[in-house]
């Protein structure tokens, strides 16, 4: 097995990712996609982590992973926020940045 | 103490004074205190130009320093050239510059003490610039000082700055001479171009040599001398000086008189031995000289303010200089730039106390000062028949010595026109002492003689002016003059002969002038118009510089501002435009993020 | 086909089915537990590659930690609006044409690239040599990374607090 198809694979997790995040209506569902696409750059550290035998990589995952749970929790919480306020969580109504 | 530093000495206190009166302000308010600074300064200066017109080696004395780092060598230095030329300008501006300096403290007594310092750091800096002018061993710094004669001019015309019309000369005389040092500076860059270097002496050396390259250095040295023209108020550019009379009377003695305008002379004089490698050069340098003289001559009679008249006077005793330089009797012409310088500056301390006393500048609200005013009628008087040329004044042998140096020279022509304006000086100038001192009418008002600090200048120079004459008719004097026996004789007879026709028109009455002015019409109406050459110079300026001026307006207006304005309307309609994909919605913006990662992409892959 | 093959094909396969399910399921709560497969199968893809403590923090942390706190946020955002939440994909063809661009172009970009293809032996032990880095190396941004979760704390409580 060699690094090729492990970035491949990364690759096609992030694009999905990338696929939910702009197609979502839900705010939820916006930041799951999220995640996808965070855990396919830690699929990718990890990967070159190995493949290189730098550890480097794999502490940066861990970094991903630490951040990651924090950012969830926020961004839920601001959900849930902006539920309360607008009642509502569809990401189309949320334009108060309207131009 | 050597040459070098007895120089330098001179021409750093005045520096010295300026720059503390630049930056000190409380010092330059202080008015009077300033005043004493700049005399004591520039008295200093005349010391060591009077010791080191003493100790003055045989040969020149040059010091200079390397400037203008270039490749193979400096390309310019600086530094100082004193020889007997050097030495004798410096001793008379030096002179000049502490009498007028003196005299300005009784002249400028109603001043208010902001103005007074202020007028004194201008003169400082004037000595200072003429000093450095007179000492400068090379073109390139010879022109820094030029230029800044030049704007301590302006800058003492407009003394008076609320004044219109000084405003206006200032302006003026900063623009005619501009003119003049346009073809200086280009004339210098050419030479330059030619020989390769700025030095005095290398030049000489090169000229001595004979590998100078003559190709072209006619046109150079006209360059060189058109700077001259500017300066020194020859004709066409004669206009500015007259109307720098707007300024105070000292400075008109100082600058306007005895040192700014022989500058032109004095650097004739300077690089004499590169005219003398040009003749056609020189000989238009002669005969633009006589013209001048004749001319301002010409103006001079009609003119109804005393300054004018002086004014005019100077610019045609200007001309006899340049006349003498052009007919290669550079000594002689320097000779009278000494002796002008004196009386001169006599003559317009003279006039500045009249008018000091009666308060206007018009000859013919004058009257009878002699006894109001005995002091200063008689050093008026010496002025006046040295400039004249009566022996044993100094002028006489000045004057004499320039006749004989244009006859000799072989300009026949310009040395009838100097003969006559030897006629037409005696003339003009009796007429003023006539009308202003003896006349029929008192004048108005209660004119009183001046105080000691005017007086004693007047009679210092007074008394050089007779002195220095007496001086030179005891040694036998005539050896400057080698011309032919009669011309002496013929400049004498013809300053008495206008004396006497002075003396018959205005004090007797026996020739009417009114008749006189009928006689010669034509002559006196183009005289008053200054024979419309301001006129000229006036359309000149307007049609050219206002059209043009016009033509960027338009420019400004119509293209520039057009160009900004449709700037301004592309940008407000651009950005009305692109407000409208600031959706708001945080996705929109992340298709955006998409596009940019396509982007690095493909063209981190195409790299 | 060796068993690491096997092995990283089947997670592959479950990984990709997983991820496209939370993208496309509309149920949100069922996105959430495919998020969780998802996850889990990573910490999987992860223990391919012989890092056994980063498999394990997957698991706890995300598994475990990021799961649950969605699904109690989608239960209170229910409890909160009184009704299931529904949701659905809007654009679907241009999100789907630019997430495709983009993959293709990283494709082509990795197939481009010279790549090893075999891992080095592994020396020493992983998690040892991942300690004694985070408290050496990366002992700046680990006390950053305290600091931010401080801030994420506050961050939470300051949103999390009643309605005055």
């Amino acid at each position: 097995m060699g690094l090729q198809p492990y970035l491949i694979l990364a690759a096609c997790l992030f694009t999905i990712g990338l696929f939910g995040v702009l197609t979502r209506r839900n705010a939820i569902g916006i930041l799951l996609g999220i995640e996808l696409m965070l855990n396919a750059v830690n699929v990718n550290l990890v990967a070159f982590a190995r493949f290189t035998g730098e550890t480097a990589g794999l502490i940066f995952a861990l970094f991903t992973i630490s951040i990651t749970v924090a950012e969830v929790a926020l961004g839920l919480a601001i959900v849930i926020l902006i539920f309360r306020v607008r009642r509502t969580v569809e990401a189309d109504n949320l334009d108060l940045l309207k131009g | 103490m050597n040459a070098g530093t007895l120089a330098l000495a001179a021409l750093g206190l005045p520096f010295c004074s300026f720059v503390l009166l630049a930056v000190v302000p409380p010092l330059r308010r202080a008015g009077r205190v300033a005043g004493a600074l700049s005399i004591a300064a520039i008295g200093g200066s005349l010391l060591a130009s009077l010791v080191l017109g003493r100790t003055l080696p045989r040969e020149s004395v040059e010091l200079t320093w390397p400037w203008l780092p270039a490749e193979g060598g400096p390309m310019a230095t600086v530094g100082i050239l004193v020889d007997h030329l050097a030495a004798s300008m410096l001793v008379l501006v030096a002179l000049v510059s502490f009498l007028v300096q003196l005299y300005s403290l009784g002249y400028l007594e109603h001043e208010t003490p902001p103005a007074l310092g202020r007028y004194y750091a201008y003169h400082s800096l004037f000595a200072f610039s003429m000093l450095g002018l007179v000492l400068a061993s090379n073109f390139l710094q010879m022109f820094i000082f030029w230029e800044l004669v030049g704007l301590c001019s302006y800058l003492l015309i407009g003394f008076w700055y609320t004044k219109p019309e000084a405003a206006r000369a200032a302006v003026k005389a900063f623009w005619v001479t501009k003119a003049g040092d346009l073809g200086f500076i280009i004339g210098i860059v050419l030479l330059w171009g030619q020989a390769g270097t700025f030095q005095f002496s290398g030049l000489f050396q090169m000229a001595a040599d004979r590998t100078l390259p003559t190709a072209g250095l006619a046109l150079i040295m006209f360059l060189i001398y058109l700077g001259a023209v500017g300066k020194s108020a020859q004709f066409p550019l004669h206009v500015w000086l007259p109307d720098a009379m707007e300024g105070p009377t000292p400075v008109s003695a100082l600058i306007h008189a005895a040192t700014m305008v022989a500058a032109g002379v004095y650097l004739v004089s300077r690089v004499y031995p590169l005219f003398l490698l040009t003749p056609d050069v020189l000989a238009l340098i002669g005969w633009v000289g006589a013209f001048t003289a004749l001319l301002a001559a010409t103006l001079g009679l009609v003119q109804a303010d005393i300054k004018r008249v002086l004014a005019y006077s100077t610019v045609s005793q200007l001309g006899f200089m340049m006349a003498a330089l052009g007919a290669g009797a550079a000594a002689a012409g320097f000779f009278h730039l000494l002796t002008h310088g004196l009386f001169k500056a006599l003559l317009f301390l003279g006039a500045g106390a009249v008018i000091h006393a009666v308060g206007t500048n018009d000859i013919w609200k004058m009257g009878r000062l002699y006894r109001a005013m005995p002091q200063t009628a008689i050093v008026f008087l010496v002025g006046t028949l040295a400039l004249a040329g009566i022996w044993p004044f100094a002028g006489f042998f000045s004057k004499d010595a320039v006749l004989a140096g244009v006859w000799e020279g072989g300009l026949t022509t310009p040395f009838l026109m100097l003969a006559l304006t030897v006629f037409l000086t005696a003339l003009y100038m009796f007429r003023v002492v006539f009308v202003v001192f003896f006349g029929n009418r008192p004048a108005e008002g209660h004119p009183h003689d001046v105080p000691l600090v005017m007086s004693g200048p007047l009679w210092i120079l007074a008394i050089l002016t007779l002195g220095w004459g007496i001086s030179l008719a005891a040694s036998g004097g005539e050896e400057k003059a080698h011309g032919p026996e009669w011309i002496p004789w013929l400049a004498s007879g013809l300053a008495v002969a206008g004396i006497v026709f002075a003396w018959l028109t205005y004090q007797k009455r026996a020739v009417s002038a009114d008749a006189l002015a009928r006689t010669f019409r034509p002559l006196y109406v183009a005289a008053l118009s200054k024979f419309w050459l301001d006129d000229l110079y006036g359309g000149i300026y307007r049609g050219l510089l206002l059209g043009f001026s016009r033509l960027v307006g338009w420019v400004d207006r119509y293209l520039v501002d057009g160009l900004v304005n449709l700037a301004s309307a592309w940008t407000l309609r651009w950005g009305d435009g692109l407000r409208r994909i600031q959706t708001g919605r945080a996705q929109d913006y992340l298709y955006g993020v998409a596009f940019g990662l396509l982007l690095v992409i493909v063209w981190s892959y195409w790299r | 086909m060796s068993l690491e093959a096997a092995g990283f094909w089947g997670l592959a396969l479950v990984l990709l089915a997983s991820s496209l399910a939370v993208v496309l399921s509309k149920n949100l709560f069922h996105s959430v537990l495919y998020l969780a497969v998802a996850l889990v199968a990573t910490a999987g893809v992860f223990l391919l590659l012989q890092a056994e403590f980063l498999a394990a923090v997957q698991v706890l942390l995300y598994a475990g930690g990021v799961v649950t706190i969605v699904v109690f946020a989608i239960v209170v955002t229910e409890r909160l609006v009184g009704e299931r939440l529904a949701q659905t994909n809007r654009g679907v063809f241009t999100g789907g044409l630019v997430s495709l661009a983009v993959l293709v172009w990283i494709v082509v970009f990795i197939a481009g690239a010279k790549l090893p293809a075999a891992a080095p032996p592994l020396t020493g032990d992983l998690t040892q040599a991942i300690g004694r880095d985070l408290l050496t190396r990366f002992v700046l941004p680990f006390e950053l990374l305290a600091v931010l979760f401080l801030a994420g704390l506050l961050g939470a409580l300051f949103f999390a607090r009643k309605e005055e």
